[in-house]
């Protein structure tokens, strides 16, 4: 245990001034959402009501920790396991998809030639665009799953197949000087070289997933979820509870973000990359 | 050997999110007794999800019980009367900035005036079938909710049109009211935050009768009061409850020159957005400043009030009764105790429809929990 403190101190000592900004910035936030609040608050105005302050929604958010909100009447935690059942299945379906995809198309001309029109006009469509339809065709379940699964397929397919394409030719031929198989070729050149442009589209796509997610749920918002539940709050006018979920969704969302970075280190270090 | 760490860790990872969710989702659960379930869903497509099978049920405004009905895919469990009779439904809110603006008193007592003529002549037309105002009220309630003759004929017959402010009316709020603290949607406190003593002093003071009792004397007007400046009006899509402004503002019901809101002098539009998808929208919308005058449900019209502090007072009532909860022909479901593991379709937890079933279903010892 002791070098792992000792590096962390090293880590606090070397980089003190950038810590305590980052405490500062948040800190700085902090008191301007307060501030407005007092201001709407000192006024009289209305707007107090819909940008309550900090310590209220803090107030909410642990109220919401042990017990069901009283106008859903569903845990919070529940919603939250909704919300993340659907982007794990998303992401999982996504990648599985994309990452075949992405490697033959950044690879191979005629997968190129006929995967690259239809990519191109799908792609630029919105995922939220297809939230109607979705719901319909896929009902209130899998409809949200398959938006979320449109919004990180396309970063995921775009980074691999950029990655694909953009492997170094001198090393493809340097493998195949050495006898590499066209597989070899792929398992040790092309598929490691496209991996932090893997990451780059995971990342990506998972911020989209969760955007996707709380849309695709307020518009669906049956079977629950945190866009659920930010929708409810809203209509009862329950701000403070409203801005909790929004706060959980921020948390959530740097979680998984975080989560994949951490994959992200362990496979290059893995990999001898870094 | 990389590509399978990198898949390994990628299955891991998902395998563990899921896993984590749903434990935390059974261990903080509380054990399920007598429930019965509900989807949120927009009343027009409440219909269609009873026939694909996707709800058991359904709880609406009409004219969606009667479409069911007349189609013959749904009948009534259970008319909203039966759960509280005469229970108010929708009411007129007119906005205090509104009230305080320039005529906003005048204004609001001459749409008033329409109001009440309005809900007068639909009253009579009901009385004679046979009459040609009868005719052109199933015409343009046809037209207002986009619903052919026969569904909104026997719509007509379970909801009752009512502009007055009684004690009825009153003593519902109440319960209303009584029935949120009581589930802890709002709290004692927080009505005295905005200012009333109690329940009792809330529902007194956020009624105000007095536009209508001065609306009895208002007379027609040559002139139109506010020609370039007209009521932002919201309402509800398709909502045959609100049928009171529609037929204020057609002309064919003075014969064709000019409509109830003209005679009485005033200029009425419909507001930015409107027709609105359910009452939390309305209030939403007087609370940005985008309506004046709105007709919506009761029990928006009350918690968005306490818990948003949207400034609006209720100057009259549109309907009481009007809604139904639907089951398919030959449904197995005879009672609401048949309802327990089913799911329910309802407008949203706002509702009034939503209030009536949990009402309801607690008096059964059931519980209305989110199908998740």
């Amino acid at each position: 245990m002791e070098p792992v403190v000792e590096r962390l101190l090293k880590e606090v000592r070397a980089r003190w001034i950038e810590l305590a900004l980052s405490m500062l910035s948040l800190a700085v936030f902090v008191a301007a959402w307060w501030t407005l609040h007092w201001y709407f608050e000192v006024q009289g105005s209305i707007y107090a009501e819909y940008v309550p302050s900090p310590g209220s929604v803090w107030d909410a958010l642990w109220g919401l920790i042990d017990k069901a909100d009283p106008y859903v009447g569903v845990y919070i935690l529940d919603h939250v396991a909704s919300s993340l059942e659907r982007i794990a299945l998303g992401f999982v379906l996504a990648l599985a998809l994309a990452i075949p995809a992405g490697l033959l198309m950044g690879r191979l001309r005629r997968p190129h030639a006929i995967g690259r029109p239809i990519v191109e006009v799908f792609r630029p469509i919105p995922p939220l665009a297809w939230i109607p339809i979705f719901l319909i065709i896929f009902g209130v379940f899998i409809g949200p799953v398959a938006i979320v699964f449109l919004g990180i397929f396309f970063p995921v397919l775009f980074n691999v197949m950029l990655g694909a394409r953009s492997v170094d030719p001198t090393l493809v031929d340097a493998a195949r000087t050495m006898g590499a198989s066209r597989l070899a070729l792929f398992e040790k050149v092309v598929f490691p070289y496209t991996i932090p442009y893997l990451m780059t589209g995971i990342k990506v796509g998972l911020g989209i997933g969760w955007m996707c997610i709380v849309a695709a749920e307020m518009v669906a918002a049956e079977g629950g979820g945190i866009g659920y539940f930010i929708l409810a709050m809203a209509e009862f006018s329950a701000y403070e509870e409203m801005y909790a979920g929004m706060v959980i969704i921020g948390v959530l969302s740097a979680l998984t973000t975080g989560v994949a970075g951490l994959i992200e280190g362990f496979v290059y270090k893995r990999m001898g990359m870094d | 050997m990389e590509r399978k760490v990198l898949v390994a860790v990628a299955i891991a990872v998902a395998v563990v999110v899921i896993i984590g969710a749903y434990a935390a989702t059974v261990l903080f659960r509380e054990s399920k007794g007598g429930d019965v379930y509900y989807l949120r869903t927009a009343p027009a497509n409440m219909a269609a999800s009873l026939e694909s099978g996707s709800v058991d049920a359904y709880i609406a405004w009409e004219p969606f019980v009667s479409e069911a009905v007349v189609g013959g895919t749904g009948e009534v469990l259970m008319w909203s009367d039966e759960v509280m009779p005469n229970h108010p439904c929708c009411v007129v809110a007119v906005s205090n900035d509104f009230i305080e603006g320039a005529d906003g008193v005048e204004l609001t007592q001459r749409f008033l005036k329409a109001h009440i003529e309005a809900t007068e002549w639909m009253l009579d037309a009901l009385e004679d079938p046979d009459g040609s105002n009868y005719t052109l009220l199933i015409t343009l309630a046809s037209e207002f909710t986009a619903r052919n003759a026969s569904i909104v004929e026997e719509a007509l017959k379970h909801l009752e049109f009512r502009y007055q402010v009684d004690s009825q009316f009153i003593s519902a709020l109440e319960e209303f009211v009584d029935l949120y603290v009581e589930t802890n949607q709002t709290t004692e406190e927080e009505i005295q935050d905005r200012g009333y003593s109690s329940v009792s002093d809330l529902v007194e003071r956020y009624v105000n009768e007095s536009y209508l009792e001065a609306a009895a004397g208002i007379q027609p007007s040559a002139t139109i009061l506010n020609p370039d400046d007209p009521i932002r009006l919201g309402y509800l899509l398709g909502d045959l409850h609100q049928l009171a402004q529609f037929v204020a503002a057609d002309d064919r019901v003075l014969g064709g020159s000019e409509s109830l809101f003209e005679r009485y002098g005033v200029n009425v539009e419909p507001a930015a957005g409107a027709p609105y998808a359910n009452g939390g929208i309305v209030m939403d919308n007087f609370a940005a400043g985008n309506v004046d005058i709105g007709y919506l449900g009761a029990p928006p019209a009350l918690i968005k009030h306490i818990k948003g502090g949207v400034d609006v007072v209720l100057v009259a009532q549109a309907n009481i009764e009007g809604s139904g909860l639907v089951v398919e022909v030959g449904s197995d479901i005879q009672s609401l105790e048949d309802l327990v593991n089913r799911t329910v379709a309802t407008p949203g937890e706002t509702s009034i429809q939503h209030l009536l079933l949990r009402i309801a279903l607690e008096r059964e010892g059931l519980d209305l929990v989110l199908k998740t």
